[in-house]
């Protein structure tokens, strides 16, 4: 369905994207994770033609993308990063706006925009002008401008960025919805728990480029570690350090105020061996923890730092 | 339509701003209006003045000098004691005292003494008294000299012909300015007033970046959106121009319309109409916020119009200050209505000078409009 290749785009001398390809199938929830400045933006405005690109191809439902495409652009629904509505209009008179510039039925229109109010739960508030919103509803009306002319395919650009739980919950659980009834989602976000939650096929992005996809279990599987153990313990000496080193499965031991963390290739008992080793030892311990890797895992494995850096 | 829909919905929202522009405007319109005329009214109304007479002689020359001055003046007859004719001239109760002598007919017509008058110092009317009473008197000396009888000789004089002036006038068609000039010399700021704050209001609604993203990604072609935003941008022209026009039908009717320069001021205003929205639209675009607009929407039009003579007339203006108004659109607008007023119907060479300050007006339109592809150009691509 969607076909980048190649993708360059330079500010300057700065490479926002660095040779980026993608494909994109139809009917996924494709998230593009990576920390602020990875190029995520750039690649979704690339993909609209909102950004001319030094080089590479963009194909959309099998027709190349350009500025003047517009049949392409009449299949596509766009949640921008920052709310973007008239203040000046209300909530039903936004919805009504950005969808007349798909939609040009005025009964037909009349519907979808009732739909959209319903489906982002903003029924109490037709009338109301966004200032009068809280930063949540203010979101779902960014959302509903988009998704109203019910496109093939929706772009959501960070799209939970400063929402409280209640309202991220609502809006994920809208875009899974949205892909039940069939439209493909492309969704961005620094968020790696929101990714996870949704998304069935996952890429990577840092320096402009795309450095590991799949799922979120192709992604874990791509990873040495299989368990992260961490152990609040009392005063370890180097030499028990290094006991802990050649534990099996420990590839890596980190211990910092007083606190304990291993990282352990994925296998049966890590956790037993080392709390065994502890007693062995007759060192005092607090609370311990054992993790199954996590998208910041790989993330950190992959390019040696967190994902929110 | 959706943009342009789009446009007047939220020029809508703006709607209460508008109409107190307008509602300022006609009341200063009219204001001005009534004020012209009456003191056009008052520059030529013939005054009577309080006269006192202290009439010591009691006889029927003395009462018919007093019947020839009521005929022109408001007449009082008062005691003749010093103390009161003071007291009279004091409080302003009167501004020329008469003292007919005992008398009368001797003294004063036959050894042709003065008459003794006292007047308020500095008065102008006073001696328009003077002269009065003395042509009186000549008559009367003229008239019994000539053998009528003293009764004929004052029946005579009190038809005594009134002077008459003649209004010499500076050119051939220079005539009284007629009224609507004032009205007109106030569009300026009615146009660039509500022109710069609507359409900066909109302006400021959809150049926010994040919805000119959402625009330019949607299916209409950013050509289409220019074009629709543009056409309602010349519709709220269209419809305050229309409004300013029938304003001053209403409020001068026929003395307007039948004017032969009645094409000139339309066209004149429909300039500067043009000179307004593109001027406006050119400012609206670097406009960032709400106060921003207020603050270059107020200096556009205040500023403008009070140094190109919509507040001040341009005759009164200081001749520097007039050489800086010519790089600004509005003196053009305001020197071919001050040209205007002045003529009934056009000579030649002065018709010829109109268009040239119209073609400057045009001129500056083009500028501006220039300006705004360049800078959204500019815009665009950066």
């Amino acid at each position: 369905m969607i076909h980048i290749e190649n993708l360059v785009k330079r500010y300057g001398d700065l490479v926002a994207l660095n040779h980026l390809s993608l494909d994109i199938k139809e009917g996924e929830i494709f998230g593009l994770l990576g920390p602020n400045g990875s190029g995520k933006t750039t690649a979704i405005n690339c993909l609209l033609s909102l950004l001319k690109y030094d080089k590479g191809d963009i194909e959309i439902f099998g027709q190349k993308m350009t500025p003047d495409n517009y049949e392409v652009k009449q299949q596509i629904g766009i949640v921008l990063q920052n709310v973007a509505v008239f203040d000046e209009l209300t909530v039903s008179e936004n919805i009504d706006y950005f969808c007349g510039l798909y939609i040009h039925d005025k009964n037909r229109r009349k519907e979808l925009v009732e739909e959209a109010i319903r489906f982002v739960g903003l029924e109490d508030y037709r009338k109301t002008r966004p200032q009068k919103l809280s930063g949540g509803l203010l979101r779902r009306l960014n959302i509903a401008c988009g998704i109203a002319h019910k496109p093939r395919l929706i772009i959501l650009d960070e799209p939970t960025v400063a929402v409280d739980p209640q309202s991220r919950n609502k809006i994920l659980e809208g875009i899974q919805e949205l892909n039940r009834q069939g439209s493909t989602i492309i969704y961005t976000s620094h968020y790696m728990e929101e990714v996870e939650q949704i998304c069935t096929r996952i890429a990577i992005m840092d320096h402009g480029r795309v450095i590991a996809s799949g799922t979120t279990e192709e992604l874990k599987k791509m990873i040495k570690t299989g368990e992260t153990i961490t152990v609040e313990a009392l005063l370890l000496t180097e030499k028990q350090l290094q006991d802990i080193r050649n534990l099996p499965h420990v590839f890596d031991v980190h211990y910092e105020d007083q606190i304990l963390t291993l990282r352990c290739t994925g296998a049966q008992h890590n956790l037993i061996r080392i709390l065994n080793y502890l007693q062995s030892q007759n060192l005092t311990f607090g609370r311990v923890f054992s993790e199954l890797p996590t998208l910041n895992d790989v993330f950190l494995e992959i390019t040696g730092k967190q994902l929110r850096d | 339509m959706t943009v342009f829909k789009g446009y007047l919905k939220i020029l809508k929202k703006n709607l209460g701003m508008l109409l107190i522009y307008l509602v300022i405007f006609f009341a200063i319109a009219i204001a001005l209006q009534a004020s012209a005329r009456k003191e056009h009214l008052g520059t030529f109304e013939k005054t009577r003045i309080n006269v006192a007479v202290a009439d010591r002689d009691q006889s029927e020359l003395s009462r018919g000098l007093i019947r020839y001055l009521s005929t022109i003046h408001n007449v009082s007859e008062i005691s003749s004691e010093p103390s009161v004719m003071q007291e009279e001239l004091f409080y302003r109760n009167t501004s020329y005292i008469v003292q007919i002598p005992e008398n009368f007919y001797q003294t004063c017509i036959e050894e042709e003494e003065p008459l003794s008058v006292t007047k308020v110092p500095g008065s102008y009317t006073s001696f328009y008294v003077d002269q009065q009473i003395s042509t009186w008197i000549n008559s009367i000396r003229t008239y019994t000299a000539a053998g009528f009888s003293l009764k004929e000789a004052m029946d005579a004089s009190m038809e005594l012909p009134a002077s008459e002036v003649t209004m010499y006038k500076g050119t051939e068609n220079n005539l009284e300015t007629p009224p609507y000039i004032y009205y007109f010399r106030y569009v300026p700021y009615l146009f660039l007033a509500v022109l710069s704050y609507s359409m900066g209001y909109v302006l400021l609604a959809f150049q926010k970046e994040d919805i000119l993203k959402r625009m330019r990604a949607s299916a209409v072609s950013l050509r289409r959106q220019n074009m629709e935003g543009l056409l309602a941008m010349f519709m709220l022209g269209a419809v305050l121009w229309l409004i300013s026009v029938a304003g001053v039908c209403v409020l001068f009717g026929k003395e307007f319309l039948t004017s032969p320069l009645i094409g000139y001021y339309v066209l004149n205003t429909a300039l500067m109409l043009g000179i307004a929205l593109s001027l406006s639209y050119l400012v609206g675009i670097f406009v960032k916020n709400s106060n921003m607009l207020n603050g270059i929407s107020n200096l556009l039009s205040l500023g403008m119009c009070f140094l190109c003579g919509t507040f001040v007339p341009m005759s009164i203006m200081n001749k520097s200050v007039l050489k800086i108004a010519q790089f600004l659109p509005v003196y053009w607008y305001e020197s071919i209505n001050e040209t205007l007023a002045q003529y009934k119907t056009l000579p030649v060479p002065v018709a010829e000078e109109i268009w040239k300050s119209m073609g400057i007006e045009a001129m500056f339109i083009a500028a501006f409009v220039f300006m705004i592809l360049a800078i959204s150009k500019y815009k665009q691509q950066s």
